[in-house]
């Protein structure tokens, strides 16, 4: 025990390794004996989830490494590999197990004994858990535990992981098999030496263990009744029907789907107003200055920025923990594979990609769901790109004000209806090529299979359940959340300095004086030569000042000014060139950067540059009072309209490819344990968006005009 | 006890090898053989489609989609074109 070098004695943990196909409730045993992990990364080199934790018994110490959910011990997948590595004891840092406790479906043994047989040979002292046993007793399935042990030549110990029963059992047998060396299961050999005889190579393990197997469970299993069996399988008759499995299929999506898009928006209202009467209290309780302001905008927005997350969290978990206890995740893969194979993903992709039309960060942490790394990873990557909740205010905003109100093609289709579902589509259309584009160059490699167990339908188990949701929540609080906080302030501090008071006054002043100059000049033409348009201008531009003559108005444009001398309006106005060809002026650019919290922040930054203070784009009143200021507003020194048709399209397809959601970019990069991915994932989707936008706006000028 | 959905109007000698892809929904058959010796083969045999087991084939996906197994007393999700490696006994 070389690793234990240096460690007291008294403190020398075991090390026992968690080993299992994958679905056989191993997470669960997992927080049944040691409670949330004490550790998740990534082993060395690879995107495979290291997950370790520590439990007291007995006045021993056992450290727990779950291995990822795997069906052999022949390494084919950087999954498999990793298992191989750790149980030989050849992973770097990782101590060589003493003991390996092989979690084993009871309602599936045939299949999960495959592993136990490669577990066997190595040699590790082996005991194994039998999972599901009450999913087993339901289905009517009695297995002979005593005999079973006697044939495998380990301990076999009866567990129920989600009511806690049999842990204790198991913990005793654990300790009872540590050093004591493992024999080789009996038969297993010859089974081996008479199919290498009669079969080709690749085909004589497989045939070999399986005969194996047979032996082994030779009147040890007595199997369900027929009665129990049938309902199983009329279920599934409907559920994977052409017609009924898809229609139903399609329902239960658009139900989970609703649910999270509108069930968590009254939760998500109220834990707004929480946050805002919490801002309003400390804006209350402290004096006006730096420090408020870090405490209301920077630290309490922060949080707010956190914790409105969590409902859309906690209910898409539910639904996939229940989906998922029930047996229909992976009928939902396996309907929806056909549809996603053809852009490099699998079936299994479809929940995490639509729930990103919710929100993403919810969507990509569903993506554990996916147990193959690479094509969680692309799920992950192109997730953000679906139209998430926070890009239809203003997709809406944008498109009520810019787009003329025209009937296309039949009176009840509006043409801002068609670019509304345009913004919709870009998003997956790009998504697919990505994907596409992706697992053809970079993601390249063998054809990953699609071999997917189709689970018995059950009854979902209500602690597993909740579980699940606390356990995804607590996650993304505890490693997410504080990144999100900490984002949130570095950003508050750009949009907060420099601050010169004096500067910001004499900004103010000159753009007053430029007001006052523009309508003298409008008003040294007669009133009854003036044209219409002109008429506007001048009418435009006196409510500008007499906004500016009020206190909120003064305040208001104090604010826009502040954020104008900002580090962030700085490389607003740095950006203007490189935004320039997407018809935008520096203050869209800088809203567009500003906006890097979170996109639908963009209309509230928008508001501020231009003069109108703290806005609620969900206000009407804020609402139409921005879409005003936004039509009237004009390039630099001229009389330009700033908001064409062109532009307001260019930012709303700028605004459906974009990153500018640093939750999402955080949330990547803790679920990809790498900030690899978060870095690539905004250099992409930026450069998209610039492309897009770029496009989108040179060809609808060339159209216009 | 090998129903197929199609082939059967060719003349033997021009009738493919029988696939797991062939079977039609609901009825039964034997595995023959895997072909292949790469990942995706080794995976099928792993699972328990090794030869000489009975294979019932459950249910399809829609627009071609995967095929619902049930063999060894579980369900399986494979492809049709993994399917297409499994060749079943006649």
């Amino acid at each position: 025990m070389s690793y234990a070098a240096g460690i007291p004695v008294a403190e020398r943990a075991i090390t026992v390794v968690l080993l299992g196909n994958p679905n056989t409730g191993k997470s669960t045993l997992f927080s049944a004996m040691a409670g949330i992990p004490t550790r998740v990364g990534n082993y060395p080199g690879v995107t495979v989830e290291e997950k370790l934790g520590r439990m007291a018994y007995r006045g021993h110490s056992i450290q727990l490494i779950d291995l990822p959910g795997t069906y052999s011990l022949a390494p084919k997948s950087p999954d498999e590999q990793v298992a191989v590595n750790v149980l030989r004891g050849q992973m770097p840092g990782v101590p060589a197990p003493q003991c390996v406790v092989v979690v084993a479906d009871a309602t599936n043994l045939e299949r999960n004994l495959y592993l136990t047989s490669q577990t066997l040979e190595l040699g590790i002292p082996t005991v194994i858990a039998l999972t599901l046993c009450d999913v087993a007793d339901e289905k009517g399935t009695a297995i002979d535990i005593q005999k079973l042990s006697e044939r495998l030549g380990c301990a076999v110990v009866r567990v129920v992981a989600s009511r806690r029963e049999g842990i204790d059992l198991l913990c005793d047998e654990i300790l009872a098999a540590t050093g004591v060396p493992q024999p080789r299961p009996v038969g297993l050999d010859a089974s081996l030496t008479a199919a290498t005889a009669t079969h080709s190579p690749a085909a004589s393990e497989a045939i070999a263990r399986y005969q194996w197997i047979e032996n082994v469970l030779e009147g040890i299993v007595q199997r369900n009744p027929p009665a129990i069996r049938s309902l199983n399988d009329s279920i599934d008759a409907v559920v994977t029907h052409r017609v009924w499995g898809t229609l139903l299929f399609a329902a239960t999506m658009l139900a989970m789907f609703s649910s999270i898009f509108w069930l968590a928006t009254p939760l998500m209202d109220i834990i707004s107003r929480g946050i805002d009467a919490l801002a309003a209290g400390a804006e209350g309780l402290l004096p006006p200055g730096a420090i408020r302001s870090l405490v209301v905008n920077g630290v309490i927005a922060g949080v707010g920025g956190v914790v409105v997350f969590v409902p859309q969290i906690a209910m898409l978990f539910f639904f996939i923990a229940v989906l998922e206890g029930c047996g229909y995740l992976s009928r939902a893969a396996f309907l929806m594979d056909r549809l996603l194979v053809g852009v490099g993903l699998s079936g299994k992709s479809f929940i995490p990609l639509l729930s990103s039309f919710a929100c993403a960060i919810p969507g990509i942490m569903a993506a554990r769901t996916i147990e193959n790394p690479r094509d969680r990873l692309l799920t992950i990557l192109v997730a953000p790109l679906m139209s998430c909740s926070a890009r239809l205010p203003v997709y809406l905003l944008l498109c009520g004000a810019f787009v003329p109100n025209v009937p296309v093609g039949t009176p009840w289709l509006r043409l801002p209806a068609v670019v509304l579902a345009c913004m919709y589509a870009v998003g997956v259309v790009v998504a697919a090529a990505v994907a596409f584009v992706l697992k053809s160059t970079f993601f390249r490699g063998p054809p990953e299979p699609f071999v997917m167990e189709l689970p018995g339908w059950r009854w979902p188990r209500w602690r597993v359940v909740l579980q699940r949701v606390r356990e995804s929540v607590w996650s993304f609080l505890q490693n997410a959340g504080t990144l999100i906080v900490a984002v949130s302030i570095v950003v508050w501090a750009l949009a907060s300095y420099p601050h010169n008071a004096e500067v910001i006054h004499a900004e103010v002043q000159a753009q007053r004086q430029s007001l006052t100059d523009q309508l003298a000049s409008l008003d040294s033409t007669p009133a009854d030569a003036m044209p219409a348009e002109r008429r506007e201008l001048a009418a435009d531009i006196t409510e500008q000042l007499a906004f500016l003559d009020t206190e909120v108005g003064l305040a208001a444009a104090h604010r826009g000014a502040a954020q104008r001398q900002s580090f962030l309006g700085q490389g607003g106005r740095f950006i203007e060139p490189l935004v320039k060809p997407l018809g935008w002026d520096w203050r869209i650019g800088c809203a567009a950067l500003a906006s890097f919290p979170a996109r639908e922040v963009v209309l509230g930054t928008l508001g501020v540059i231009y003069n109108l203070g703290e806005i609620d784009p969900g206000e009407a009143e804020d609402a139409s009072a921005l879409v005003r200021r936004l039509r009237s507003a004009t390039w630099d020194g001229t009389t330009r309209k700033v908001f064409t048709l062109p532009v307001a399209l260019s930012l709303m397809v700028f605004f459906a490819l974009c990153a500018q959601c640093a939750s999402t970019l955080v949330v990547i990069g803790k679920e990809t344990h790498s900030w690899v991915w978060p870095v690539v994932a905004f250099a992409y989707m930026t450069v998209l968006a610039w492309l897009g936008a770029c496009a989108t706006y040179q060809l609808g000028t060339w159209i216009l005009s | 006890m090998v129903s197929l959905q199609q082939n059967t109007s060719l003349p033997f000698r021009l009738c493919p090898e029988v696939s797991l892809r062939d079977v039609a929904v609901g009825s039964t058959a034997r595995v023959a053989d895997v072909t292949g010796s790469d990942l995706t083969s080794m995976r099928l045999l792993e699972m328990g489609l090794t030869p000489g087991v009975n294979v019932k084939v459950v249910g399809a996906a829609f627009l071609g989609g995967p095929l619902e197994l049930e063999l060894r007393g579980y369900r399986l999700s494979i492809r049709r074109s993994e399917a297409a490696r499994v060749t079943m006994a006649r």
